[in-house]
């Protein structure tokens, strides 16, 4: 059902959906509020680190666990336009598995147990994507075992549970370079024997590498860079092809990192066929901006002050920063922000911001609220996600 | 005789341009004659091989770029009735670095045993597309962006105006001044006049483009993020006046259609396709 609803939206459309990060409580608020304005379906992507079960004690939006994140959205979104979706689900995904330097077999089991937890909470899309190993570089037939294993675990709950869950699959993210064709490919192949030997359905979604790579505030991939990137084929070339392989397969195409891609290049997912595109950090950032922007604008610069202080000694910033950056220590506390919202600290901040703003006649929230949606209201349009803004 | 001319573009890098020369000598002398245009270098600042000398006010002051200085060099040997006598054109800016080997045998070698082939350019070690070259080692693009082509002379003369030579279109649009664009039009008229464009691992070539970060003031040109700006608007500009496309994704679809044509009218060479 939530395939083939999909499957008819992007027909009927010609559109690309739009997933959006959950980087904050206004974000999660804009997005089911954008969502049921214009009745279009968007998924809620989050990451582990993002939202988590409370056996991993959530997760840096708001400290919600999976179950109350899964509850906020399902009250709140009226119309049921949200699909609650998993981004990035697997070992070592989440930071305890991290730093509890799991062994594969109980990362996996700490991972099943996300997973039960999403769909338990009614996460109706899992990203399965075991990619990433902390004690070595599995090659792809591991990873594809690793999948399976994972795919077999949430199909089968989902049916006990009686849910109903698409999958995503796709083992890269922000390499960098791209994945063969060939690769992908032989991932498809192996993924469908396996489905069909299994009486599985087949994955909704692929993660195609399409030349996006989000870097400091920034789209730094070749998909809308007038040169050349090194050692990345050109999009102009791996686009098209990886669509023809995305077509033969039956799988909807999705795209990662494409925060900060221009108007232009925005514009063009419809037409060339990308089916999804994830955006996260931009919103994020978007929110932080907009409460320096407020702050600053009335005269609260001490509070403004503070919150970049605070952002910038999290060092959240540290993984998204360019190799010999010029970025200043504001261009890095904006990268962080949203990671330190739910802080105790900011909250502190926030609300004492709050009332000296409400003197002035503003509602803080409410105006971070609609900036953020601004920023995602820029993917509704150029994604053909809406007609009348 | 010589099979190819190779055709270098300088600007007030003698040093660098005579390296060029010289490896192009010392490698591929009995497949290449080489000329070198001056577009609009000083009188102290020619190379040593240079052939001709592009010195009007205009050019003096702004350069002729790869397109117009392309078409210059070409037109100067269809005037010394040179141009009927070569197979092919290689084309370089002088920022082009090579191996240590002949660059040109295997080039031409891949010509003989294409006869399909228009356009050919060496891959670049930098380039991802070497990813999509690892077991056939040439295959057939329709989207390159280089500044190192060999043309064959077949398909030069199946595009250009002969009839009536003239710098800013003989065979690249001189209007696209510093060319942004020019490579993927370029392709689209080959495979629309059934020629196809390859990039091949044969032979590696890159572009140093630390000339240009260095010696932007030798040159007489912009630094490299206003000459990158300057590079992207006009292109745009005359890819929206020329064609109406209001994107180079436009012009990507374009050049893909007459792609996608030639293999169906040459299933014989899918095994080139990418």
């Amino acid at each position: 059902m939530i395939h083939q609803r999909l499957q008819s939206f992007l027909q009927k459309r010609h559109c690309t959906l739009l997933g959006v990060g959950p980087m904050s409580v206004n974000c999660v608020d804009a997005t089911i509020e954008l969502a049921n304005e214009h009745e279009v379906p968007v998924l809620m992507i989050a990451s582990r680190r993002q939202i988590d079960s409370e056996d991993f004690g959530g997760g840096y939006v708001n400290n919600w666990t999976t179950q109350e994140f899964a509850r906020y959205v399902t009250d709140r979104d009226k119309k049921g336009k949200i699909l609650l979706a998993r981004d990035h689900g697997g070992p070592w995904q989440s930071i305890k598995e991290n730093q509890e330097k799991l062994g594969l077999r109980r990362a996996m089991d700490s991972a099943k147990s996300s997973y039960r937890a999403d769909i338990d909470a009614g996460f109706q899309v899992l990203h399965i994507d075991p990619s990433i190993d902390i004690h070595g570089q599995p090659d792809v037939d591991e990873v594809l075992d690793r999948v399976f294993d994972l795919y077999d675990f949430c199909w089968t709950h989902a049916q006990q549970s009686r849910k109903e869950v698409i999958f995503e699959v796709g083992t890269e993210e922000q390499s960098g370079s791209t994945n063969s064709q060939e690769e992908l490919d032989y991932t498809l192949n192996a993924i469908k024997k396996f489905c069909t030997q299994n009486k599985i359905p087949q994955p909704t979604f692929v993660v195609i590498q399409c030349g996006t790579r989000v870097m400091e505030m920034r789209n730094v991939g070749s998909f809308d860079s007038p040169v050349r990137v090194a050692n990345e084929i050109p999009a102009e070339i791996q686009l098209p092809k990886m669509i023809e392989i995305c077509n033969r397969h039956g799988i909807l195409m999705k795209e990662h990192n494409t925060d900060y891609l221009s108007d232009e290049a925005l514009q063009w997912h419809p037409r060339l066929g990308i089916h999804a595109a994830n955006v996260a950090p931009e919103f994020g950032v978007a929110e932080s901006t907009a409460l320096i922007n407020i702050l600053e604008s009335n005269g609260l610069e001490k509070l403004a002050e503070r919150f970049l202080h605070i952002a910038y000694e999290s060092k959240k910033w540290d993984k998204w920063m360019i190799d010999g950056t010029t970025a200043s220590d504001r261009d890095r506390s904006l990268i962080a922000g949203h990671y330190v919202f739910s802080t105790p600290m900011c909250r502190e901040l926030k609300v004492e911001a709050g009332k000296l703003l409400a003197k002035k006649g503003y509602d803080l929230e409410q105006y971070l609220k609609e900036q953020v949606k601004q920023s995602i209201l820029r993917y509704f349009r150029n994604f053909r996600l809406t007609r009348t803004v | 005789m010589k099979r190819v001319a190779t055709i270098i573009l300088n600007r007030n890098l003698p040093e660098i341009t005579n390296a060029l020369c010289e490896h192009l000598v010392k490698y591929d002398s009995a497949l290449t004659d080489v000329y070198v245009v001056e577009a609009g270098s000083d009188s102290n600042r020619l190379s040593k091989y240079a052939t001709w000398h592009a010195e009007s006010p205009e050019v003096m002051t702004n350069g002729l770029r790869y397109g117009r200085g392309m078409n210059y060099g070409l037109i100067q040997l269809l005037k010394e009735e040179k141009f009927a006598q070569y197979d092919a054109f290689f084309l370089l800016a002088n920022d082009t670095e090579f191996k240590d080997v002949s660059t040109l045998a295997p080039l031409v070698d891949l010509l003989d045993r294409h006869p399909r082939i228009g356009i050919l350019s060496p891959c670049s070690q930098r380039w991802g597309e070497r990813l999509l070259l690892e077991k056939e080692k040439t295959k057939y693009f329709w989207f390159i962006h280089n500044n190192a082509y060999l043309l064959r002379r077949e398909f030069i003369e199946s595009v250009c105006d002969k009839e009536n030579p003239d710098i800013m279109d003989f065979l690249f649009d001189g209007t696209n001044f510093r060319g942004y664009g020019s490579e993927s039009e370029l392709i689209a008229k080959a495979y629309a006049n059934d020629w196809a464009a390859a990039i091949t691992t044969v032979v590696w070539a890159s572009e140093n483009e630390s000339h240009l970060l260095e010696y932007a003031d030798q040159i007489k040109t912009q630094g490299y993020e206003e000459n990158l700006q300057l590079y992207i608007a006009e292109g745009r500009r005359w890819m929206r006046k020329k064609y109406g496309f209001n994107s180079h994704w436009s012009m990507q679809q374009y050049v893909k259609s007459f792609y996608d044509k030639f293999f169906e009218f040459h299933p014989e060479y899918s095994q080139y396709k990418v």
